[in-house]
């Protein structure tokens, strides 16, 4: 992975982390979207893409090139599972760190999630302020851990 | 004793018994002639009747192991004092020993099948139960989830608009939105609650369990509590707790616990009060007790605290009572148990843990001497 070092720090000593921007959410419920989209642009000052569909986002994901996607679970047709095995396909998006959103919230569903290749799974309702410094303390907790 | 009786006394329950357990006329013919030869001995037909009565009662009770002895034996005393008392003496009083001692069996066959019918309902009523327990759980989960997108919006835009994203409100704008806003949170935990009361009821609730700093995890239940009740003018302390102690528990679900009792006592506490916590060694074990100085708990309501959507009649502050039963639930889990006591002006709810005594080696997780946890 790309890694954006700081000019003049020397020898990798510092590997700054891929600094969070683009991100990608993929999520049927308009209202969902609004709510999201408006926290993730207007707090985080994330660069946002939404999709309403898995299709949507399989074709959209290698011109936008996100970061980190947030994909919803449970959408009509593709769902989310399905969506991240195409995703993982894809060369620009084999490797995208994938957070899931799910209403669906049994522990077994959850753990079944959690199996698949994603950084997490964030449940719904959630504070759209908080959902921003959560999927901040994730986005370093994975880089902490990967480099 | 005359040794015709004895024989008659050895071997006429046999005789009988095999009639009781569908031995027909055969049996009945051979205990009747075990009769007949007792008295041709010089048996008296009394002796004999006392004998088939005797065999009679322990026969019946014995194989069909009814625990209705008693009238079965008053019925067998009757059946020999109309029917068998001229059992020896003629071909008549044998036929209607027969018909009575079939009636009897007969009886005895009918009550033994509304007693298997009784038990078949009862199973049936039990499958029921079972189906309906399903349902339930179904339809909570399925409730659950769709109530959870559109409260996703719901309490999103509550949240941002809260945080200033829509531009300042005017005074009453703005205590329209916290009401909003409040409410919305309400209901998001009501969601959660049916969720984790449903999954502790269905045995599905799992608690990941590790030895843990019990101070620690007191000083983190106040931070995460104070937020809440800071707005209602209450101040959340920890007064004492013995350094080093440790529990065994779910942190996740100890820190629900905690929230649930430090949210009543706030939620109960005149404003401007202090709640106070404190952790000590009890008996064998540790006590945190979570202390106010509101109203207390009624007399007539301590008995049904504990039970799911129980609310005492003076308390109109909000919340759907599965608080406490929640935390009855998974204190229980955890090999605790909870109470409080309540006066005026001072309630204490409390817990008691196990403490969790293992040293660690250096560098070793002691866990690994427990029995496997979850
Ligand atoms: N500290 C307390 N002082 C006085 N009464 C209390 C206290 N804690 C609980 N109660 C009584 O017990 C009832 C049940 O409490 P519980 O926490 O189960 O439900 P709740 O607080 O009413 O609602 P919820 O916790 O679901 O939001 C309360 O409604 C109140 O009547
Ligand atoms: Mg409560």
């Amino acid at each position: 992975m790309e890694t954006h070092g700081l000019a003049g720090e020397g020898l990798g000593k510092h590997v700054a982390r891929r600094t969070l921007k683009r991100i990608l959410l993929v999520e049927d419920d308009p209202d969902i979207q609004t709510v999201t989209s408006m926290a993730l642009g207007s707090f985080g000052g994330y660069t946002v893409h939404v999709c309403g569909s898995a299709e949507e986002a399989i074709e959209s994901a290698a011109e936008f090139l996100p970061d980190l996607i947030l994909l919803d679970v449970m959408m009509p047709g593709m769902d989310g599972m399905d969506t991240l095995r195409v995703l993982r396909e894809i060369p620009e998006t084999a490797s995208t760190p994938v957070i899931f959103l799910t209403a669906r919230v049994q522990p077994a569903d959850v753990a079944k999630y959690k199996e698949l290749d994603s950084l997490a799974v964030i449940r719904k309702p959630f504070e759209p302020t908080a959902l921003v410094e959560t999927i901040q303390d994730i986005w370093i907790r994975y880089h902490d851990s990967a480099h | 004793m005359n040794p015709a009786l004895e024989e008659l006394s050895n071997q006429y329950p046999s005789a009988l018994r095999e009639y009781c357990n569908g031995g027909g006329e055969a049996a009945l013919l051979r205990a009747y002639q075990l009769g007949r030869g007792a008295v041709a001995a010089g048996v008296s037909a009394l002796e004999v009747g006392t004998v088939h009565q005797e065999a009679l009662v322990s026969a019946l009770v014995e194989t069909l192991a009814l625990a209705e002895s008693a009238p079965i034996a008053r019925r067998a005393t009757e059946f020999f004092a109309e029917c068998l008392a001229p059992f020896e003496l003629t071909r008549r009083g044998f036929q209607e020993a027969h018909a009575a001692l079939r009636d009897l069996n007969q009886g005895l066959e009918r009550r033994l099948s509304a007693a298997l019918q009784d038990f078949e309902s009862a199973q049936d009523e039990l499958l029921e139960q079972k189906r309906m327990e399903t349902l339930k759980n179904d339809f909570i989960s399925v409730i659950s989830h769709e109530v959870r997108t559109p409260l996703t919006s719901i309490h999103g835009a509550l949240n941002l608009l809260k945080s200033g994203l829509g531009g300042e409100l005017n005074p009453q704008g703005q205590r329209l939105l916290d009401a909003a806003y409040r409410n919305s949170q309400r209901l998001v935990r009501l969601v959660n609650d049916l969720l984790d009361l449903q999954r502790i009821e269905s045995g599905t609730m799992t608690f990941n369990l590790r030895p843990v700093d019990l101070r620690s995890l007191l000083e983190q239940a106040i931070e995460a509590s104070q937020a809440h009740a800071g707005p209602l003018g209450i101040k959340l302390v920890l007064q004492g707790a013995p350094t080093g102690a440790r529990v065994r528990v779910d942190s996740d679900r100890m820190m629900q616990v905690m929230t649930n009792l430090l949210s009543n006592a706030a939620k109960f506490s005149p404003r401007g009060e202090t709640v106070v916590v404190e952790a000590s060694r009890h008996n064998s074990g540790l006590r945190v007790g979570v202390t106010d100085r509101g109203p207390g708990v009624p007399e007539e309501f301590h008995e049904r605290i504990f039970q799911k959507f129980a609310q005492a009649a003076s308390s109109d502050r909000g919340g759907s009572g599965l608080g406490l039963s929640i935390t009855k639930a998974i204190v229980e889990h955890m090999s605790g148990r909870v109470g409080f006591q309540s006066e005026p002006g001072r309630t204490t709810f409390y817990f008691d843990l196990p403490e969790w005594r293992r040293t660690v080696s250096r560098g070793k997780a002691s866990e690994n001497t427990w029995p496997a946890g979850r």
